[in-house]
């Protein structure tokens, strides 16, 4: 199909646009003084900015793409994203506020160094940093992969693909390199703003266009197409798959680096709870969008691509002007994360891999600038593995969620378990790895997600060697604060 | 009732909301505000949620005012 020049032409220079103030956004120079100041902002970030920062990490093209060709070929499996989020953000409330605390008073900027202090292990830290830098690669890659379909459906005929993939990730790199987390929290205000302008129109727009209104859209779906509105009571992806994806992804969102990252900006633990109870309002936009991969299911000529659903609907109802619009969102919601996972990932990278294991006397200038440095690197691999090994990297994404659930007893039950040893917390992180990879390997899950045997795995482990070890914990300040204060508190409260 | 258990009956109905009902609530019809039945279900509970997230703050604010 050929492309859409005004969309293409629009695209361009909004991102470029927004680009641009990402650089601007930054160009105070303590922007760039210390990790602290680079990666999380200093911790000055209110409720709103918080908001618009987790928004803007957690709801990307990917999300946009993923859902509407999910919902094209999987119908209503694709709702699990609802229940996922309102988990997360729910849950979120009774663990952020203490770990946001203890990490703000410890200058701890990742959850590999929450573990570090909290366990006073290396070890454990830098498990969890692998974990977190090999799920959050190819999970850029997603990103990557999503302009670059953008761009294919709005470009065709006209640019080389590949070369303004990789030029406009290069820009992104850079602004990051430069601003710091300021960047993407500027532009994801301009993004989340664009997200909800456009994806509403769409919502409301596109059933008209196509069916005349929303209600006739609904039953046309119903007496069509009925399989794609309820979930299948059983099979490889029924109701448990449902129930289980949604719990195990909701229990991981927080654990990713970008998410983490976004909760570290908060300047106080409050910030962070009125986040816990405003985030699920994104899912308005999210529930509505899903319909969309309903309609591409009825216009669409059969035999489309799923992975282009949504995008080849817009083309197809549009073109022009509101295309051009609406894909420059879809390329901000892939450049913007992008942004805040390469400083996750820099940052984990960096404090964690290289301070930690290589040069423990690294001076804090030095450390900032490797830090910063690391955007170049963790880009770099994402586009390297990107376009050259496209296949490999659909297990990594695939698993990444299943992966990077297996570190939530390691950061979460230790906010709550007193007597957590890491010998326990390491061997059952290693088993729930071992467990998710051999089932998802051997196609044996039994109807159920995946990551959710490794985590009953995992917690099993934990729970079953941790009186084995817990002779061993010397009683310290770490955990006077954790769990002493707080007791203290109960009492005088 | 105290305030402790309320606050443990408030952090229960999510989870019964978003995956317990599920398998009760996979259903077209009725159509409600123009959403299947399903997506109308879930809309609700993303409402409510926050709704109980609110109410556990405001429950739990006088023992935050002693940090």
């Amino acid at each position: 199909m050929q492309g859409n020049l005004t969309a293409l032409l629009i695209t361009g220079i909004i991102v470029l646009g927004v680009v641009l103030i990402g650089f601007i956004s930054g160009r105070d120079k303590t922007n760039r003084s210390s990790v602290e100041e680079w990666s999380v902002g200093g911790r000055r970030f209110g409720t709103l900015l918080v908001w618009f920062l987790v928004g803007a990490d957690l709801y990307t093209a990917y999300t946009f793409l993923g859902l509407t060709s999910t919902a094209y070929t999987g119908g209503s499996l694709a709702f699990f994203a609802i229940p996922y989020t309102i988990i997360a953000y729910f849950i979120s409330y009774f663990f952020l506020p203490k770990l946001w605390k203890f990490s703000k008073n410890h200058k701890i900027t990742t959850l590999a160094d929450y573990a570090k202090v909290r366990f006073n292990s290396k070890f454990l830290s830098f498990l969890i940093a692998v974990v977190g830098v090999l799920m959050l690669i190819p999970y850029i890659d997603l990103q990557l992969a999503g302009i670059q379909d953008t761009l294919t459906v709005a470009g065709t005929g006209f640019i080389n693909v590949k070369v303004v993939v990789i030029i406009s990730f290069l820009l992104v790199a850079l602004f990051t390199f430069f601003s710091g987390i300021k960047g993407p929290t500027y532009t994801a205000v301009i993004k989340d703003i664009l997200v909800w302008v456009i994806m509403l129109f769409l919502v409301v727009n596109l059933p008209i266009i196509h069916f005349g209104s929303w209600g006739a859209m609904i039953d046309k779906v119903a007496t069509d197409s009925p399989q794609l509105l309820t979930i299948p009571a059983s099979g490889p992806k029924g109701i448990p798959w449902f129930l289980t994806a949604s719990l195990v992804s909701g229990l991981a969102l927080f654990m990713w680096a970008h998410a983490a990252t976004g909760v570290f900006t908060a300047k106080s633990a409050d910030a962070l709870r009125k986040n816990a109870i405003f985030l699920p309002l994104y899912n308005i936009v999210l529930i509505l969008l899903i319909f969309l991969g309903f309609v591409a299911f009825h216009v669409l000529p059969e035999g489309t691509n799923p992975r282009f659903a949504l995008l080849n609907l817009i083309q197809v109802s549009y073109g022009g002007v509101v295309q051009g619009l609406a894909y420059s969102t879809i390329a901000l919601a892939s450049l913007i994360p992008c942004s805040i996972m390469a400083i996750g990932a820099s940052n984990l990278f960096a404090n964690n891999i290289y301070r930690d294991l290589i040069n423990p006397k690294v001076q804090p200038a030095k450390l900032t600038l490797v830090t910063r440095c690391m955007v170049f690197v963790v880009i770099g691999l994402a586009l390297v593995f990107g376009m050259v090994f496209p296949s490999a990297l659909v297990s990594l994404q695939l698993l990444g969620v299943s992966g990077m659930v297996q570190i939530f007893p390691a950061i979460v039950f230790s906010l709550f378990w007193k007597n957590q040893t890491k010998e326990a917390t390491i061997g059952g992180l290693i088993v729930g790895l071992v467990v998710t990879f051999t089932v998802y390997a051997t196609g044996k899950s039994f109807g159920i997600y995946e990551g959710f045997w490794g985590l009953l795995a995992n917690v099993i482990v934990t729970v079953v060697l941790n009186p084995l070890f817990v002779s061993r914990i010397k009683h310290n300040s770490i955990l006077e604060q954790l769990f002493g204060k707080q007791q203290n508190l109960r009492k005088g409260a | 009732m105290g305030k402790k258990s309320i606050v443990v009956l408030l952090s229960i109905v999510p989870f019964i909301l978003m995956l317990a009902a599920i398998p009760f609530v996979n259903q077209i019809h009725p159509i409600m505000f123009g959403l299947p039945f399903l997506a109308f279900w879930l809309f609700f509970g993303m409402l409510v949620t926050p709704l109980c997230t609110f109410a556990i703050y405001k429950l739990q604010k006088s023992e935050r005012s002693a940090e």
